[in-house]
């Protein structure tokens, strides 16, 4: 391939489609497009929901209703129609199924697809995959397995029905109904989601996954999330998404919310793929997420992000170091082409003593896309000893991308130690000559040099993760150097 | 037309500009006050500083009748010094070297248009009375240090704008001097434009001495033509409230710019660095370092933001915060940015916050060095490379002498 230049490759990656872009033909059964009390309450019966949920929603509309869409991050987009979105969506079969025989064959080609065949899955990694497929779980797995322990690995709309109790103390704790304009829409309007409790001192022997995918089309997917680690347990939970490909935009406004009591672990991990729009910036999934997890006591929280698509990213994975010793970590790869827009980041907010955080992001801007960092280190008067480290790099692809920094740093405390540093350039010549005078292909070269640039945030990564984080980037970066 | 809003009501009691310079941006900064009110900590640029107080502080702008007596403030004894009392100007008397003209800021029939940041930037073009003039013809080198005085006294509040420019060729040293006489001035805006044409060299040592209520802001906007090298060292040595807004336009390939930074603070001081370096056009370097120490209950803010457009591939652009707390009830809030839109850069920044290193400290005291000796020797150490980029000899004497004096220390130079 010594002839393959630049040019040839920025061109083969142009053309490239969205490897997952399909519509699985399932009958949904959608309530009609448009957002008012009434969606709410039908959303809310036809989910057989209690009173407090209900009225939990409608209190969220409320104040949803009073709020506005946040301006201040580095995207442009057109804003969606909020009245135009459908805001409930189940594949139609209501049954459950007792075996994974019993799945819809056209499900299961689309987990093939998606490269995710349950049966591989449940015999060689041992992962079990709570499969959400617009909005509704359809399979879950290892379910007996893990109730041995105790550990409640179950929808979210399950959880209200068998597990209320956990469900209301916990929801909206950590991400209040009042924390954002898409969170308060998603307390309105979320439709389904995973939730896990692991019990006091139990160590998830498996770890825990949730594949996201949008279907239908114009609708929107409002997930929610909620991971209880109890005392001294850990569990390691993977979110994987790919979308298919749709012409207007769709809305994910998801809320993710960990809570890692004292002594407790939560790993998750993230691999986004929603479908980023074509080359000409037309089309693609809004990303508007808040994550954030709350520490208690010698707890740690990690997040672990790989972002390859969604024309608009909006993310924030954050940490509240409530209890002393308690640790948050965040390491993120950001890849964006074409005309893609990532304003990604985290917050790391130290409230107790001896706590510390880290922070690792790589971004990757390639074609005319816009990638930037934006994150805060908040030291308040409280946390003795607290310890930051934070490194933003950025690497610029070709010369109509853009890459941004916008860390804040606020220190309330003098005993407190916090490390900043961001450097954004292009992959250098002299590393490029390096591999290709050693009879490396550019391509080969550039992927090369990518991968390691990445390599402290992959290696974060479980296993099957890493491998199909790094089959993302090669395909979302193939070629789009210049 | 909204009259209600504070912005309006505080902008009000301000009389209109007739600086002749200023009136074609008249309307833009008009129409960014009507779509504006007075500041809260909501808005971006003012998250960290609160205004209430000087929102509703009561004053009077100077009048007319106000003579000011000549003051004797200046640092450097021998400097071509001009004296801006309450927003009076008061040239130097002195011959002046061949090549340099000093006037009133109303004879300058054309100023560079204003990049409005803030209701505080529109309202200086709305409302500025008076200021300085300074200009460097072509090819000159101008050997006297170039000293600005503003001053401010009894309940001043007001507006003033300056204009600084340095012809093709030319070399020049200025000192932007900022002291008051009395501790009840209250509000105190100076914007100062500077242009530097190519192949000059410029340097500016900007010394905050204010103090009491005063909140100050200070201003400063650049354009460096090709090749020119510019330099300004902010040293923040006291004040009450004060903020800078640094805006650096690179328009000419090869320039070399040089923001350095240092402020000191204890007390309920709050000092707000602003800086901008906005590059515009291919291989140009700009460096950054700004370094605090902040004591008692004092609050520093850094927003540093280096902007580089598509076009100007081949910058390095660094930047450096570094800030050490002292007490408990410090606090320090950093925010460097980059926004790179070219691809063949070099850009980096970093920042710091911390105390002093405890063995260091240790190692200090174990040969016989008293605490306070010790303390004093680390922090002097960590300003060092701040402190090393004066130019101006005299500067560097009176910022010894200010720290010395404000933290009971015994430096030497």
């Amino acid at each position: 391939m010594a002839g393959y230049t630049e040019n040839e490759l920025a061109k083969d990656l142009e053309n490239q489609e969205y490897k997952f872009g399909f519509v699985t033909d399932i009958e949904s059964d959608t309530v009609p497009i448009g957002l008012n009390e009434d969606i709410i309450r039908l959303i809310s019966t036809k989910k057989n929901e209690p009173d407090w949920l209900l009225d939990y929603r409608l209190k969220a509309f409320a104040i949803w209703k009073e709020m506005t869409e946040p301006e201040w991050a580095h995207v442009h987009y057109q804003k969606p129609d909020f009245q135009a979105i459908a805001y409930y969506s189940a594949p139609k079969q209501t049954k459950k199924y007792e075996s994974w025989d019993d799945v819809d064959p056209e499900m299961k080609e689309t987990m093939k697809k998606l490269g995710i065949s349950m049966e591989e899955q449940q015999r060689l990694t041992g992962v079990a995959v709570d499969f959400v497929m617009d909005s509704v779980s359809v399979a879950t797995s290892f379910k007996e397995k893990l109730g041995e322990l105790g550990v409640i690995f179950c929808s979210f709309s399950d959880a209200v029905q068998n597990h209320p109790d956990l469900v209301k103390k916990h929801m909206g704790s950590v991400v209040p109904m009042t924390d954002n304009f898409y969170a308060a829409l998603n307390a309105a309007v979320f439709t389904d989601g995973s939730f896990c409790y692991i019990p006091k001192g139990v160590r998830c022997p498996m770890e825990l996954s949730t594949y996201f995918r949008i279907n239908a089309g114009g609708t929107g997917q409002f997930e929610r999330t909620l991971v209880v680690a109890d005392e001294g347990s850990y569990v390691s939970y993977l979110e994987g998404c790919t979308a298919p490909q749709r012409d207007e935009n769709q809305l994910h406004a998801a809320v993710v919310e960990l809570i890692a009591m004292d002594h407790a672990e939560i790993k998750y991990s993230t691999v986004q793929n929603w479908y980023p729009g074509d080359k000409e910036g037309k089309g693609g999934v809004f990303n508007f997420v808040t994550k954030r997890g709350m520490c208690e006591t010698h707890a740690k929280i990690s997040w672990t992000q790989v972002e390859t698509g969604s024309a608009v990213t909006w993310k924030y994975p954050s940490c509240i170091l409530k209890g002393d010793h308690s640790i948050g970590e965040f390491y993120s790869v950001a890849v964006t082409n074409n005309y893609q827009q990532a304003d990604t980041g985290t917050k790391m907010v130290h409230l107790g003593k001896h706590t510390k955080s880290t922070i690792i992001s790589k971004g990757i801007s390639a074609g005319k896309s816009q990638n930037s960092y934006r994150g805060l280190v908040q030291i308040n008067k409280g946390a003795q000893h607290a310890r930051n480290f934070s490194q933003c790099d950025s690497l610029l692809m070709t010369d109509e991308c853009g890459a941004h920094t916008f860390p804040y740093i606020e220190c309330k405390n003098p005993s407190a130690k916090i490390e900043h540093e961001a450097t954004t350039s292009k992959i250098g010549e002299d590393q490029l000559f390096y591999c290709m005078q050693r009879g490396i292909s550019e391509e080969k070269a550039i992927s090369l040099i990518v991968n390691g640039y990445c390599k402290e945030v992959l290696n974060q990564l479980p296993m099957e993760f890493a491998v199909e984080a790094q089959k993302l980037l090669a395909i979302s970066l193939e070629g789009s150097v210049g | 037309m909204e009259n209600s809003n504070k912005l309006s009501q505080f902008s009000s009691r301000f009389p209109k500009t007739e600086i002749e310079g200023l009136l074609p941006m008249g309307d833009m900064a008009r129409s960014f006050l009507a779509e504006n009110d007075f500041p809260t900590t909501k808005v971006e640029r003012f998250k960290y500083t609160r205004l209430a107080k000087l929102g509703n502080a009561s004053f009077e702008p100077s009048s007319d009748e106000w003579i000011p007596s000549k003051s004797d403030q200046q640092i450097c004894p021998d400097a071509i010094a001009i004296y801006i009392i309450n927003g009076k100007v008061i040239l130097p008397e002195m011959d002046l070297p061949k090549g340099l003209s000093i006037d009133f800021i109303s004879s300058a029939k054309h100023l560079p248009f204003s990049t409005v940041k803030d209701v505080f930037a529109a309202m200086n073009i709305v409302h500025a009375q008076s200021g300085v003039l300074v200009k460097v013809d072509k090819n000159v080198v101008i050997e006297p240090v170039i000293e600005v005085v503003h001053v401010v006294s009894s309940a001043y509040a007001g507006f003033t704008r300056n204009h600084v420019s340095i012809g093709e060729n030319s070399q020049a040293r200025m000192v932007l001097t900022y002291v008051s006489e009395e501790s009840k001035a209250i509000f105190s805006h100076v914007h100062t434009s500077v242009e530097v044409g190519k192949h000059a060299n410029l340097n500016i040592e900007k010394v905050q001495m204010e103090s009491s209520e005063l909140h100050s802001f200070a201003d400063e906007e650049v354009w460096q033509d090709a090749n020119s090298v510019f330099q300004i060292n902010t040293l923040t040595l006291d004040g009450n409230l004060v903020r800078n807004d640094l805006h650096i336009q690179v328009i000419g390939e090869h320039a070399e710019t040089h923001l350095n930074g240092m402020y000191m603070l204890n007390g309920q001081q709050h000092v707000a660095n602003y800086t901008t370096v906005d590059h515009r056009v291919p291989n140009c370097v700009s460096n950054e370092l700004y370094k605090g120490i902040m004591d008692d209950k004092s609050v520093s803010v850094f927003n540093g933001k280096v902007f580089v457009r598509q076009d100007a591939q081949k910058t390095n652009a660094f930047q450096s915060n570094a800030n050490v707390l002292i007490s408990e009830d410090a606090s320090v809030n950093s925010k460097p940015e980059l926004e790179i839109y070219a691809d063949d850069v070099k850009c980096s920044h970093g920042s710091t916050t911390g105390q002093l290193d405890e063995e260091a400290l240790f190692y200090l005291r174990a040969r016989g060095i008293s605490e306070k000796g010790a303390t004093q020797l680390l922090l002097t150490a960590f300003m060092s490379d701040v402190l090393h980029k004066i130019v101006v000899p005299e500067v560097k004497e009176k910022v010894y002498e200010v720290i010395n004096k404000r933290f009971n220390w015994e430096l030497s130079l």
